[in-house]
């Protein structure tokens, strides 16, 4: 019998075990529900685009608006839904027929036919690893390419490409490149020049810009355009900046002069001074600049005895000692079509203020791409503002937020590109047959179709290895690289191509494994927002579950490890989750006590942490402060104007100072002109990243014209040939062949058209058939600009991209006007 | 008084009806317990219960071990109080118990009964403990750790290296290992924690005429007293020691200098752009600081170099033996932090004048504190193909 006492003291007990007990469940439960959220509440997330809050419904991105501290958020935020939805989402894994029926043996004059049939996952990876075994057991490493990089997508744990060469780097070693497209001639130049690659590397900043400087010159530069995307999950501060220019701009507080052969989105919205140049002849114009402010005293002696090097070596050239040909603005007017009496107030005027000249990175994507990058430091030392508030020279004020003041605090790690200490590749093999095992960038498909040649490059020799197998991962090179046709021929030599990507391609159109992977919003992950503010960390949280049987990067080479043998070395037998919260918590260690972070699940819960403003810097104000205990990083410590070290390279096409070259293509009088007079300009796209958001189709819709890419015109060129807006254009040279729509605009001079690079290629049969886009001298029914453009390296020193040195010529299309091949995804086959 | 006097005639006098064996053996028996009463007091207080009897070793020293691994791991070992801190050796065990006497006169006039007073005399209480510790190579924890029973195979790569260079030679294991049982003192800077935890603080004894290496970027002044500074020594320079004096060694920088402005930045050989040390304008215009030698043309930039030599001061703080712990320290680093947007490239890619150029473009985009980073830019110049002829 239990008494009464016993009873209560039993009920006490009870009770109380019960209510500690769920208590401490219920944390438990909290932590289990990271990165699930009620269906109605926004959610966090970043891409290149921005920064966004994302609501669902039934599931489904519903409702896409900007992240609050994003003042100026793009036009491209109505595009966020179709990189989710749209019908060129690569669905489950797939291998091109022919590879699958004879693997290496397959007739690869059928890549680009687009007929593919699906596997499963296993199937793929399989493949894909027994073809890196074939590759590696027959040639070595020299036969297999896995260094492309590209810009991927936001996030730093599920960073495509570095997923992709730690996976493939447990299997074995691999070819690398060296430089990158954006700014391959300019970063390989300027650290001669003035000691650092220059071009991303933080600037003065916007406030002192706009307190100190009388004059900004935008030199071949669109901001306005370009700080709509971002390496890192944007928030476009720098748009506040521009916002505040125009307004100076308005009231006459500040000049700004844009040189560019096109009138330019930031002209139209800044309402400022333009100078018409014609295309590629800027170092002329330059050359001219500096004459006059030499032979006028104008250029700061001082600053250049206690600052350079080589002044005296490079005045011989600019007076025509050295060459008989006086570098003065009538010689330059007669190439740029630059007034010469333009030349001489220009010059006067960026000489007799502070000037800070900011340069735009097209300028170097072409050939000689190096000498307008090093012409334009040497006016900035011969004007002397180098290292002053608002003066000198900045390469990158219209990328990624730069000249928005950093805050200062530690960004994020990432997910390991390289084997962990002490780890070997399977094929632990690093003969490469005495081929190099870095190659410059761009020189990739040389080296397909010239292995064993040697090249010089950047001061040594470059010798070609023989490429059998490429692997891309969130990478795009049949995007942007140049001449299509001639890359199909270069295809044709390799054994096997795997692709790993989100939407189905060019780069997977000419592949023989292509994996899908998710998107950045279907997936978990951190990265920073602003950029190069560096203003905040970012919860990129997931919105839907991966389409179809797309995988994220970490899932799709876990999976591979695991058929490696490797998984837990691949993973370090940790979780997605697991190296979530070790990324942050490395993040929140490296900022202790300078910039407090909450805990993971605060974060995680909020959605972002703030890290607070920067502090107005100066670039350059250090050396110019003491140049001897702060020196550049150049042999000399000092800016070089003449560079023994190119000097005794003896390029016949980078010299020991910066040199006006003329083109093997260039418009207006030059040479080919009278073969093809039409310049074509393909610059960064309005309305994309690059090539991603493409894949958009609403999006598109806003901009396509007649289902395809845009193709500027002048209007009085344009009625030389009959055309109106939206008529369908052929654009072509002896490379190649598109088809664009027409778009008439006075912005575009005589002689200029211009097509945004980033248009997805789309080549079409004869027939007008999407398996005949694997013919060579296919036409693109989509308007590709690198259909056209030239493989040719820069110069001997950075073998660099040189998209803009491209001449062509245009005219109505009357032919069958073929459907649009770029976005539909393969003509999937059974077998 | 009287029984004083009593006692005395007592002991004096010879025995009366003792034998001098009952006399012997009992004196024996009595000194064997006295001994032995002795040895068990001095016993009693080597435990740790005796230790820890004092508030503030107990709620300091003692809660902070419980949080490492001489308290608990996997083998189930610990140590206590006495393991460490009481010598194993008679001669130096009796030593080290009057040397305790200071702290009956801490407990007596409460020096360190609070948690200020604690923290604040915690850097003089640990600087003793690792001198006496330097003085016999860490024997209190080789009494227990043996190099040659070290089973290098269940280390991680990175320790193995390390450990195996240690038991080379036979090293001090708090050359590296401070903190290892009680939280560290605050030493003014927390530079480069990470770095240090690997280097190490550098001996606290040097040998005339031998070389070492700078752990850390340090002051360098002009004398062995005084706070007037003549520069800087850069990181991992190789310098020579001559001698010692009051904490600060005098310290022999051999090197090159641009004929340029005061000429005051020393670099590591002619033509080569890796700083060594960096002097004050006062310093390089002070007749001697500066001794020059031969003269050269630079024909890469057209200047005019010279060999210079300064002997100068620095604390003896930061100047390790071995420079290969600072380079593999700046490698890992680099493969870890360059590797986050792109592969890092090759060491030899570049030539020790182009890495600065490349490692400032880039340095924005990682998180390493001014001391990593002048390490690792070092690093990539000395590994650069200028030093390095390899392949790639």
């Amino acid at each position: 019998m239990i008494n009464r006492r016993e009873f209560l003291k039993g009920m006490v007990a009870t009770s109380f075990t019960v209510v500690s007990a769920t208590s401490v469940l219920a944390p438990l439960s909290a932590l289990a529900s990271v990165g699930a959220k009620k269906r109605d509440d926004w959610l966090t997330t970043g891409t290149h685009f921005g920064a966004f809050k994302i609501k669902r419904k039934n599931g489904v991105i519903d409702q896409v608006k900007p992240f609050d501290l994003d003042k100026y958020p793009t036009d491209m935020i109505n595009g966020v839904r179709g990189l989710v939805y749209n019908p060129s989402r690569v669905r489950y894994p797939m291998v091109r027929l022919d590879f699958l029926l004879n693997g290496h043996q397959s007739d690869t004059s059928t890549r680009g036919d687009f007929r593919f049939v699906r596997v499963t996952w296993d199937q793929a990876l399989t493949l894909f690893k027994e073809s890196l075994d074939t590759v590696q057991t027959k040639y070595g490493p020299s036969g297999l390419h896995a260094g492309q990089t590209g810009w991927r997508a936001t996030g730093q744990l599920h960073s495509s490409t570095s997923h992709m060469q730690r996976a493939v780097g447990m299997h074995g070693n691999f070819v690398k490149k060296i430089g990158d497209y954006s700014t391959g001639a300019g970063q390989t130049i300027l650290p001669y020049i003035l000691g650092s690659t220059e071009v991303y590397a933080q600037g003065t900043s916007w406030p002192l810009i706009l307190e100190h400087a009388n004059t900004i010159v935008l030199w071949a530069n669109d901001p306005y355009k370009n700080l709509q995307v971002g390496w890192n999950a944007e928030t476009h501060e720098s748009y506040e900046y521009l916002a505040q220019l125009k307004q100076k701009v308005k009231q006459g507080n500040i000049r700004v002069i844009s040189i560019d052969p096109v009138a330019s989105k930031t002209q139209d919205y800044l309402g400022c001074e333009k100078i018409y140049i014609n295309p590629q002849t800027d170092v002329a114009l330059m050359l001219a600049i500096a004459h006059e402010l030499y032979t006028n005293n104008l250029h700061d002696k001082d600053f250049i005895n206690g600052y350079s090097l080589g002044f005296e070596k490079f005045v011989p050239y600019l007076t025509g000692e050295s060459d008989g040909i006086v570098k003065s603005a009538q010689w330059a007017e007669q190439i740029t079509a630059v007034p010469a009496d333009v030349i001489k107030v220009l010059a006067k005027t960026m000489a007799g203020g502070r000037t800070q000249m900011l340069m735009g990175w097209c300028i170097q994507r072409q050939q000689h791409g190096e000498q307008p990058y090093w012409m334009a430091a040497v006016l900035a030392t011969m004007i002397g503002q180098i290292g002053l508030p608002g003066g000198g020279i900045s390469y990158g004020h219209h990328y990624s937020s730069i000249g928005v003041a950093s805050s200062g605090a530690a960004a994020p790690g990432g997910f390991p590109r390289n084997l962990d200490e002490g780890q070997k590749p399977i094929f632990d093999n690093n003969d490469f047959k005495g081929a190099s095992s870095t190659i410059p960038v761009a020189r990739w498909i040389d080296a397909i179709l010239e292995p064993g040649k040697v090249i010089d490059a950047n001061g040594t020799k470059v010798t070609y290895p023989d490429l059998k197998m490429f692997v891309f991962s969130g990478n795009n090179p049949w995007n942007h690289h140049q001449d299509r046709n001639r890359m199909k021929a270069a295809f044709r030599k390799l054994e096997c191509v795997v692709t790993i990507d989100i939407n189905w391609t060019a780069t997977c159109r000419f592949s023989d494994i292509v994996l899908p992977a998710c998107t950045t919003l279907e997936r978990n992950d951190i990265d920073i927002y602003g950029s190069y503010a560096n203003r905040g960390l970012l919860a990129m949280q997931k919105i839907v579950e991966p389409l179809f049987e797309s995988l994220s990067d970490y899932e799709i080479f876990s999976r591979f490890a695991g058929i490696l043998g490797k998984e837990k070395q691949y993973t370090r037998n940790m979780t997605e989750t697991d190296w979530l919260k070790k990324l942050y918590n490395d993040c929140k260690s490296a900022n202790e006590g300078k910039f407090p972070m909450p805990d993971f699940e605060t974060f995680w819960r909020d959605g972002y942490v703030h890290f607070g403003e920067g502090k107005p810097w100066t670039r350059h104000a250090d050396f110019r402060a003491d140049p001897e205990i702060n020196p550049l990083g150049t042999p000399s410590g000092m800016i070089e104007i003449f560079s023994r070290k190119i000097d005794r390279y003896q390029y016949d096409d980078c010299k020991g100072h910066p040199t006006w070259m003329e083109k093997s293509e260039r418009s207006h009088g030059g040479p080919g002109s009278d073969k093809h007079p039409i310049w074509m300009q393909s610059c960064h796209p309005d309305k994309r990243l690059h090539s991603q958001m493409c894949e958009s189709q609403e999006y598109r819709d806003t901009y396509t014209v007649n289902g395809r890419e845009p193709v500027y015109l002048n209007p009085n060129d344009a009625k030389l040939r009959g055309i109106k807006s939206g008529d369908i254009v052929r654009v072509f040279n002896q490379r190649g062949q598109l088809l664009a729509g027409a778009v008439l605009s006075d912005n575009y001079p005589k002689g200029v058209i211009r097509i945004h690079e980033g248009a997805w290629y789309g080549p079409v049969g004869k027939d007008g058939s999407k398996a005949g886009g694997a013919e060579i001298g296919a036409l693109c029914s989509f308007g590709d600009p690198n259909t056209l453009t030239q493989d040719l390296g820069s110069s001997k020193l950075a073998q660099a991209c040189s998209a803009y040195t491209c001449l062509v010529d245009y005219e109505k299309y009357r032919g069958d006007v073929p459907q649009v091949s770029s976005f539909s995804g393969p003509i999937e086959v059974s077998l | 008084m009287r029984w004083l006097k009593s006692l005395w005639q007592t002991l004096n006098s010879p025995a009366k009806y003792l034998t001098l064996g009952t006399i012997s053996l009992t004196a024996f028996v009595m000194g064997v317990l006295f001994w032995g009463g002795f040895n068990t007091a001095i016993e009693v207080t080597n435990t740790e219960e005796f230790c820890i009897g004092c508030h503030s070793m107990e709620s300091k020293p003692y809660q902070e071990l419980q949080k490492t691994v001489h308290w608990s791991n996997h083998s189930g070992v610990r140590a206590t109080c006495p393991d460490c801190h009481v010598p194993h050796t008679w001669s130096r065990k009796i030593a080290r118990k009057m040397e305790a006497s200071s702290d009956v006169w801490g407990w007596f006039f409460n020096t360190v009964n609070t948690d200020e007073k604690f923290e604040s005399k915690r850097l003089e209480m640990a600087t003793r403990e690792w001198a006496r510790f330097d003085r016999d190579d860490s024997l209190a924890c080789k009494n227990c750790h043996n190099y040659q029973s070290m089973k290098w195979e269940t280390m991680s790569k990175l320790a193995q290296k390390q450990m195996k260079r240690a038991a080379e030679k036979d090293q001090s294991c708090v050359d590296c290992h401070k903190g290892i049982a009680h939280t560290l003192p605050d030493m003014g800077t927390a530079r480069a924690p990470e770095l240090i935890a690997e280097v190490g603080t550098g001996p606290s004894k040097f040998e005339v005429n031998q070389h070492y290496y700078s752990a850390l970027t340090k002051p360098l002044y002009f004398s062995d007293k005084g706070d007037v500074e003549a520069g800087t020594l850069n990181v991992a320079t190789k310098v020579k020691v001559l001698e010692s004096a009051n904490g600060r060694v005098k310290i022999a920088i051999a090197g090159w200098r641009k004929q340029m402005g005061a000429g005051r930045v020393i670099y590591y050989d002619f033509g080569i752009n890796m700083l060594t040390a960096q002097l004050s304008k006062e310093a390089a215009k002070t007749e001697g600081v500066i001794v020059g030698f031969e003269q050269k043309e630079d024909q890469m930039t057209g200047l005019k170099w010279q060999r210079v030599e300064t002997q100068l001061w620095t604390d003896a703080q930061y100047l390790v033996t071995d420079q290969q712990p600072l380079w593999d320290y700046a490698k890992d680093t680099f493969r870890t932090s360059c590797s986050v947007c792109h592969t890092q490239p090759d060491e030899a890619h570049f030539d020790a004048n182009t890495w600065p150029g490349m490692f400032q473009g880039m340095i924005a985009f990682v998180n390493m504190d001014q001391d990593t980073q002048a390490l690792v830019q070092k690093y990539l110049q000395q590994h650069s193909s200028t030093f390095v002829n390899k392949e790639h």
